[in-house]
Order: structure tokens, then sequence, then C-alpha cells
């Protein structure tokens, strides 16, 4: 049975699967050589070796190897000559590896969600994976996605949330604030030619999604007060739209909570809005007003996503080991994200291993396209 | 390069009376501390967030431990006991280490929070001390931008009132129940210490990072013995 941890330091054990230097880094590398054909190998065997699922680093592709297994007749499989490639990608040192334990819960939860497609203007990336913490304790991911698009206006909307961890089922607010703020969001811009021309609605739209919610699983005859929604449902949002206009593509975003907003321009990772601040004494402060709370006043940042810059919009389980962009976390997504990656890609660079970082990450990521679909870059 | 966030760090300090009074619980104690430190090994991500520091007083204060990622040390130091029991000598030293140590931490990249003290004693601090004028320098945020929260457990003859005083909050000030015994009393304060650093570590990554502390088995929360 394989061990719930590997007690040892991960580099004195280990050879971290994928390791980001910090920079100045190494000059970049050829491509690796292509390898030569293989003789075909049977279905290798998921349930032999030590822990071939764990999290964290040498996952596979070092150590002793699963057994084959030998099954006669079956058609075989090439050699998975890319098993190494998929251990998670190691900043500085690694979480410690253990095994994941599956959350507890009503309803299946993924793990990990990623998505992306391409408009006539944008590139979209969009992933939440379930921090390393909730996977050593067998909880589910308590951060959520959505975005969608306006075929009419080429307008792209997307949000981000994080269910605060005290309340009772985060998760279902979060989910619920991402999918309801996208929904009023569509209806505004279908609306209103391409925008969202009243944010207190749409914030008011999530509040009181979130306690009809919340009386429904409360199974109160009367409209659940803030306090208990709170107390069930909180979660932060990010929500925002991307509108193609002759001058670029305008955004519009606003943010209740620690969720933040950046932009990757040249080389560098400007935070734009929310995300956690160090008090005047020097420590770290996170308090959180989340939703249904909506604070006063709200108005949503507006600017042009200029060519070659790159919209981020997260929540603190990626802002917090981001920092202000100059370590090695901001090198990393500085160095992979200048162009968009595939969905996948996406997934697993926001999966990042660094030890004290545990927390659900969720990232969407909008590239404003220089050329239509299709065409080189 | 200079790291902004390397991560999130919670200075943890265990403030032990080393006098001469505790000469027959010393034992209790490091054997205590030592349970710590196997549990922590069991709990690689919580440890990974937690600095520890042992400090002994009694006259003065002896620095057993010092900032450590408990995951790589190997061997847990022994307190051992000596003199009288100078409150005032050991908060003094809090209000001169607790700055310099964070300061470090975050020249090193991590990010802090607000640092915990675990007290223990078993007696009356010595007499004519003005100990309340270094404990509120020490936990006056004007003054300690650093401050501590300070969870005070008293056993023995320790008096319910000044363990109060010394907690930060009414309810991290604990007095063992009469009757119990010492050693007994100590072996709980190491499983709340033990339960306590290994859910606060977690919570640094939850929306409300907290420092999270249980009364241990056989204790009262001293503004109810008071």
């Amino acid at each position: 049975m394989a061990p719930l941890f590997d007690r040892h330091r991960g580099e004195k054990q280990h050879e971290p699967a994928r390791h980001v230097p910090p920079p100045p880094g190494p000059p970049p590398m050829p491509p690796p050589p292509v390898p030569p054909p293989a003789a075909p190998h049977d279905l290798p065997d998921r349930t032999a070796g030590n822990a071939p699922w764990t999290w964290g680093p040498d996952v596979a592709g070092h150590g002793p190897g699963p057994a084959p297994l030998r099954h006669p007749g079956r058609v075989p499989y090439p050699p998975d000559t890319t098993a190494d490639q998929w251990g998670p990608v190691v900043v500085d040192r690694a979480v410690e590896a253990f095994d994941p334990v599956p959350p507890t819960g009503m309803s299946y939860r993924p793990d990990t969600i990623c998505d992306g497609w391409s408009t006539a203007a944008l590139d979209v990336r969009l992933a939440s994976v379930r921090g390393y913490e909730h996977r050593h304790d067998g909880i589910q991911r308590e951060d959520d996605a959505a975005m969608a698009w306006d075929q009419g206006t080429g307008t792209v909307v997307f949000a981000v949330a994080d269910g605060v961890s005290e309340a009772h089922q985060p998760h279902i607010g979060s989910q619920l604030a991402c999918r309801s703020a996208v929904d009023e969001m569509l209806s505004q811009v279908r609306n209103k030619g391409g925008f969202v021309a009243d944010w207190h609605k749409l914030l008011s739209t999530v509040h009181w999604q979130l306690r009809e919610q919340a009386r429904r699983l409360l199974r109160l005859q009367e409209e659940a007060g803030v306090q208990e929604t709170a107390e069930l449902l909180g979660t932060t949002l990010v929500a925002g739209t991307a509108t193609p206009t002759e001058h670029g593509v305008k955004v519009s975003v606003i943010w209740v909570g620690d969720s933040g907003v950046w932009q990757l321009r040249h080389d560098r990772i400007h935070a734009l809005g929310g995300g956690k601040t160090t008090g005047p004494d020097g420590l770290l402060s996170s308090a959180v007003d989340p939703l249904p709370l909506v604070p006063a006043g709200v108005r949503p940042l507006s600017f042009v996503l200029e060519p070659g810059t790159v919209l981020l919009i997260g929540t603190d389980g990626f802002g917090d080991p981001l920092g202000d962009g100059e370590g090695a976390v901001g090198h990393l997504f500085r160095s992979e994200l200048r162009f968009p990656v595939s969905p996948l890609r996406f997934a697993h660079l926001l999966d990042f291993s660094r030890e004290t970082f545990g927390d659900d990450r969720t990232l969407i990521a909008l590239w404003p396209r220089e050329t239509s679909p299709g065409a080189p870059r | 390069m200079k790291e902004s966030n390397r991560g999130h760090l919670l200075p943890i300090y265990v403030l032990a009376d080393e006098s001469a009074s505790m000469y027959e619980h010393i034992d209790d104690l490091n054997d205590g501390l030592r349970s710590l430190h196997q549990a922590l090994l069991g709990e690689p991500m919580a440890a990974a967030k937690v600095r520890f520091s042992v400090l002994g007083f009694s006259d003065d204060v002896i620095e057993r431990l010092h900032q450590v990622d408990l995951r790589g040390a190997n061997e847990f130091p022994r307190l051992h006991t000596r003199g009288s029991t100078s409150y005032a000598a050991a908060f003094d030293d809090l209000t001169d280490r607790i700055p310099v140590d964070v300061k470090d931490l975050k020249s090193q990249g991590y990010q802090v929070h607000r640092p915990a003290v675990f007290f223990l004693s078993d007696g009356a601090p010595n007499g004519g001390e003005n100990w309340q004028e270094t404990l509120r320098r020490l936990t006056d945020r004007t003054v300690t931008p650093a401050a501590p929260n300070i969870i005070a457990c008293g056993i023995g003859d320790a008096d319910a009132e000044t363990i109060n005083k010394v907690a930060t909050r009414p309810e991290f000030g604990f007095v063992a129940d009469k009757g119990v015994d010492v050693g007994a009393a100590i072996a709980k304060f190491c499983a709340a210490l033990t339960k306590s650093v290994i859910a606060s570590g977690r919570s640094l990554d939850s929306s409300n990072p907290h420092l999270q502390v249980d009364k241990p088995e056989g204790f009262t929360v001293a503004i109810d013995v008071i």
C-alpha cells in the first residue's frame, strides 16, 4: 500500500518532474530530440508501483516504473514517453508528496476543470484546481469559474469565485456566484450592445441568487438572511466583460473580496485590483467581506486591453503565491503565458507545487488577438 | 531575485518556565515537546508553515530552538531547570526578539502572520518586578507592531489571575484544574499545543487564517477560575 506521506524532503528523495529556475534562467533549451520508435508495450499497470497518482514531485517517469501487464491479444499502446511531463511544475520547493483523498460531499465535483477557446478578438483559457491542502484533507474544490461568449457582439464574459472556507457549502456559493454572474452579464450584454450597463444589478442578482439558494438549502419558508447566507454560501467574486471595439478590446471588471485582477504587460505582472494586502504592522491581513455582502459604491475598472498584453483574473490561491509578480511564481507565468497555451497546459501550470501554498487556485486568462482565429501568430 | 512571497509563515514561540520549581516536571515537558515534534513530522504541510522557537525562562531567557522548520530538525533540545521565575525577563526578551525574527522572515521573502506565544508556568512571578509593564510593551501593537497573541497556561502553583493577565485574550488563559497531576497537565498542554500548531498551520491557506486555540484537557479558562 502506498504511504499517505513521503516524510522525506522532496529535493533529497526525488528528482522533481519539472522545475522552474529563478530568473535569470538558463538559456532556452533546444527542443528535445524525437525519441526513436520503441517496441510496442502492453498497457501499463496503474495499480503497480508505489504511488502512480501521487501529488507531489516525482510522480511519473522517475524511479522504478510499473510492471507491464500482459494481455494476450489486446492491441498494445505505444510507450507513454510524455508521462514524466505531467508531474507538477515545481517552484522552489515542492509540497510534500501524498495521495489525494477523495472529496466528501453529496454531489460530484471534479478536482480540476479547464476550458479554452478563441473568438475573433480573444484567446481565452480557464482553469480551476483543487488545492493541495484540500486534496490532502479530502475537501472539495471551493473555487469556481465560468465564462461565455455573446456571438452578436463578440463579447466575452467571465467570472471567478472563491467560496469562503468557513462557510458550510462554499463550493455551492462560488459555483452559483459564477453562473449567475455570467448569466446576468450575458443578458445585459445582449441587450446593451456588448456592455454591462448596470453593475449594481449584477451584484444584486448574485446576492439574491445566493439568498434564494440558502433559503432552499435551509428549507426556510421566508427568505434567508444575509448573515446566514454568508455562513452557508459566502464567496468572493470577480466578474467582467471583454468587448471588441474599434479601439481594441474594452475590459470592464468588478470584484468583491480578495480575488484579483492582473495584467501581464511588458514582461511584468501588474495588479489591477482585489487581492490581499499587508497591514501597516507589516503582517499579513486577510479579512474578507464576501458576497452576499455587497460593498457600497462598487464601480467597475474599465480599460482597453492592449495587444501584447494578457488579462489575468484569479482567486487568492493564485494571487498569494504570485505576490508582486517578481518572484519565481511570477516568472513562471510571465514566461509561460506570453502566448496562449493549451487548456490542459494552462491547468497544469496553475497546479504548480510550491510549499506553503495549498489553497484552491482558479485563473482565467485573456489574450487579445491581433489576427483572426487560426492565423499564425 | 527578490521574492515578495515565498510563502505564508506563522512564528510560534514556546515560552517555558525553567525555574527550580519545575524540577520534577521538566522531563514531562521535554517529552511533550518531543511528541509535538513527532506529530508535526506526520503533518508536513502544516509544519511547513510554522517556524518554531523554544525559549526557557527563569532569571533570564535561554534560547533552546530558534525559528526552526521542524521538518528538518533532527533533535529537539531539552529544557533544564534553573533559578527563579522572572516574567519580566521573559517578556523583555520577546519584545526584542519578535520584531527581529519577523523582519528576518520577511527579508527571506515570506509573508508573516501575527506570532503566537504559548506560555507555560508553574508558579508566581518574582516579587518586585514590574512584569506588567514589560508585558504591556510586548502586547501593545502601537509599541510592538508584530505584538504576539499569547496563550498562557498555568500549572501547579500558578495563579489564575496572573495567567489571565498574561493571556492576550480571556479565552487564551488556562489553569490546570486543582488536584490534577502536574505531569499529566503538562502532557495535556503539549497535546493541545500540538493540535493548535497543526490547525493554525492548516488555516493559513483558508480565507480566514486564524490562531486556533483549544482548551487543554483538565484545564479551565483562567477567567472562570478568578
